[in-house]
């Protein structure tokens, strides 16, 4: 059985006059350690598809299943649950909370958790090391660059030990340098940690990044290949 | 962690949490330094009525109140103003003998009740002798000595050493006359009480009364203020034949008055909290809608609707409760020094002397009142922060990330 069992799924928006069919009869497997960019032009869907994955939003019809689980049929308050303990989330831009370091920002999903507060910060220092930023750990969100926001990002997403990580155009605001270090970073802690990696973007170098590339065209699934990822020269 | 997360996010917008903090600090200083004011001059009234002749507890025959008769006095008087004294929690007791009589001076003559005293005894009890602008407190060799309040002074034309006969009706129902020597007068808060009370040496009224020493009132102080009713329902059982009555039943007028200023007081600050509470509101909401974003990522990685909503009303709690300590602190400090040094009303002392309060005003606040007004400031928090919570909590993450 596959992590995420994606069959049929259908996103309409009814909030315009004219119905937005951001996601047409998607289907698709997904596996365990996956290394996995959805790419596709601008309105092509990929946030939609991403937050339909990570029970932030809801199908019109078809379904999302994950460890067998069905997403599409949980009510919102568990939803809230689900999200904090299996899904790792890594958002485009302004993902921490200004006013927390580093550290607390990391802390503070596990806090959710209900985790013990040594346990919080032995786990929190150690992501944070493990992301490169054991010297960072203690500043906050406006004293980090663009990257290094992102690296705290991705330390809290794995702070939670999700079943996989969702991550909506992780890239998008970060020049090329960070945008590569911070594929490093992911491509490492997948190894490592074997965890499941599933991001979007439409820049063609992070695309080329990607272990499985699945293309998306208004809404729809228009190429899903296995490639042999480039290393960064 | 959620609460230091509360906390520092106050700080986020600094401009804007310190203005709704000034308008709290300013708002419950207003509050309770215009409370406190009121309150002082309540208890200075009350005060000033207890030691001017009140005193804290009083003795009658039951009755005495319905026909100020001279006959009725307490029966075997002297001897209950003994075991009176043997009494726990009483401080000191003073018989009092009084009698409604006339004064009059060579040119004219005024209704007064006349008040034999013991003076020694009088003075644990109630202050007059503190009160004398002119002459003495019965330090005099001459025969009959009395005091008279100056206004009674004025309308007699009396002056220090003059001659004032009183007259009475004695035990018999006959008229007494008794010719006395103004060797003291008084001016206490009411001019009206001035007019209407002349105090004499008990002994001379017993001479002209041609009587055994007989006792109308006794004034009784108890140890401290908190005790006067339990003292009084002791004595109560104790004297069952008898009328006993503490001050507040005595004078209701202004037990009421002081019970319903604590009570206005409430009401006053409540209105201004009532106020307060919009701009703790809109405060909250502009602070919400700064970080519809960043709440909606919260939201998204997990952070339960409760937990938003107890971070919105913790936020909302912190600058509130920030403002009120504010505002308590000037208010406290502000008490404080006018408590000690009072503040001098002599220039609409005119208005307020007949009323029976006096002119240097000492605001005060019981401490209860502070305990009272933080936790009212704590519910104003509340109610303010719920519409911005409901608002935080009712955020679609997904839509909150998209748009902002
Ligand atoms: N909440 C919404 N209400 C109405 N239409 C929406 C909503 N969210 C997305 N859409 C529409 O759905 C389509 C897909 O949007 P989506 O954000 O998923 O695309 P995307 O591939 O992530 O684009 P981008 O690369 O710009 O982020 C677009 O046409 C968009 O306008
Ligand atoms: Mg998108």
């Amino acid at each position: 059985m596959a992590l995420i069992e994606i069959t049929n799924l259908d996103r309409i928006y009814n909030t315009s006059a004219v119905p937005v069919h951001a996601v047409r009869d998607v289907t698709c497997n997904i596996e365990k350690q996956e290394f996995m960019a959805v790419v596709g032009p601008s309105g092509s869907g990929k946030t939609t598809l991403l937050n339909i994955i990570g029970g932030l939003d809801k199908p019109t019809s078809g379904k999302v299943v994950i460890d067998g689980i069905d997403l599409s049929t949980m009510p919102q308050s568990k939803l809230v649950d689900y999200r904090l303990g299996h899904i790792g989330f890594v958002f485009q831009a302004y993902n921490l909370i200004p006013v927390f370091t580093a550290r607390e920002n990391v802390e503070f999903i596990m806090l959710l958790q209900g985790v013990n507060k040594k346990e919080r910060e032995n786990r929190a220092i150690d992501l944070l090391k493990q992301v490169g930023l054991s010297e960072r750990i203690n500043s906050r969100p406006a004293q980090l660059s663009g990257g290094e926001q992102q690296r705290v990002a991705v330390a809290r997403a794995l702070a939670s030990r999700p079943a996989f990580v969702l991550a909506d155009e992780p890239t998008a605001n970060l020049d090329t340098e960070s945008a590569e270090s911070l594929l490093d970073l992911m491509e490492e802690l997948n190894d490592k940690y074997v965890m499941t990696f599933i991001f979007s973007t439409h820049d063609a170098r992070v695309m080329r990044r990607a272990r499985r590339i699945v293309s998306l065209q208004d809404g729809k699934i228009v190429e899903d290949k296995v490639v042999t990822p480039e290393k960064k020269q | 962690m959620l609460l230091s997360l509360a906390w520092k996010n106050i700080w986020r917008n600094k401009k804007r949490s310190l203005i709704i903090i000034a308008a709290i600090t300013f708002g419950l200083w207003g509050g309770i330094f215009s409370s406190a004011i009121m309150v002082g001059m309540m208890e200075s009234m009350v005060e000033t009525a207890i030691s001017r002749d009140l005193s804290h507890i009083q003795i009658h025959k039951k009755d005495y109140d319905k026909d100020k008769d001279v006959r009725n006095f307490i029966p075997d008087g002297i001897n209950v103003l003994d075991n009176i004294r043997s009494v726990k929690g009483i401080r000191a007791a003073s018989g009092r003998t009084k009698i409604i009589g006339m004064a009059a001076s060579p040119s004219s003559s005024y209704g007064v009740e006349i008040i034999g005293i013991v003076p020694e005894d009088s003075k644990q009890v109630t202050d007059i002798y503190a009160k004398l602008i002119e002459g003495s407190y019965f330090k005099s060799d001459r025969k009959n000595p009395i005091l008279i309040g100056r206004k009674l002074a004025e309308r007699l034309n009396l002056k220090l050493r003059s001659k004032v006969v009183l007259s009475f009706q004695n035990l018999e129902g006959g008229i007494a006359y008794i010719a006395c020597r103004v060797v003291g007068i008084f001016k206490t808060n009411s001019s009206q009480f001035d007019e209407m009370n002349v105090y004499v040496a008990q002994g001379d009224m017993f001479r002209i009364l041609e009587s055994d020493p007989i006792i109308h009132e006794i004034a009784i102080r108890s140890e401290s203020v908190e005790t006067i009713d339990l003292v009084r329902d002791n004595l109560l059982i104790l004297f069952s034949n008898l009328q006993v009555e503490s001050w507040k039943d005595m004078a209701p007028e202004l037990a009421y008055l002081s019970q319903t200023t604590g009570i206005y007081m409430y009401i006053f600050v409540g209105i201004i909290l009532f106020a307060l509470l919009f701009g703790i509101t809109n405060t909250m909401l502009m602070s919400v809608v700064d970080r519809i974003r960043e709440l909606g990522v919260l939201i998204a990685i997990g952070m339960k609707k409760s937990k938003v909503f107890i971070m919105i009303v913790l936020e909302s709690v912190l600058l509130s409760l920030t403002g009120g300590f504010c505002g308590i602190g000037v208010g406290v400090l502000t008490i404080a020094y006018y408590g000690n040094n009072g503040i001098d009303l002599t220039a609409i002392s005119g208005s307020l002397e007949s009323f029976g309060a006096t002119t240097i005003l000492y605001p005060f606040l019981p401490a209860m009142m502070y305990i009272i007004l933080t936790i009212m400031i704590v519910i104003a928090a509340n109610i303010a922060a719920l519409l911005p919570a409901w608002k935080a909590t009712h955020l679609v993450p997904s839509e909150a990330i998209r748009t902002y």
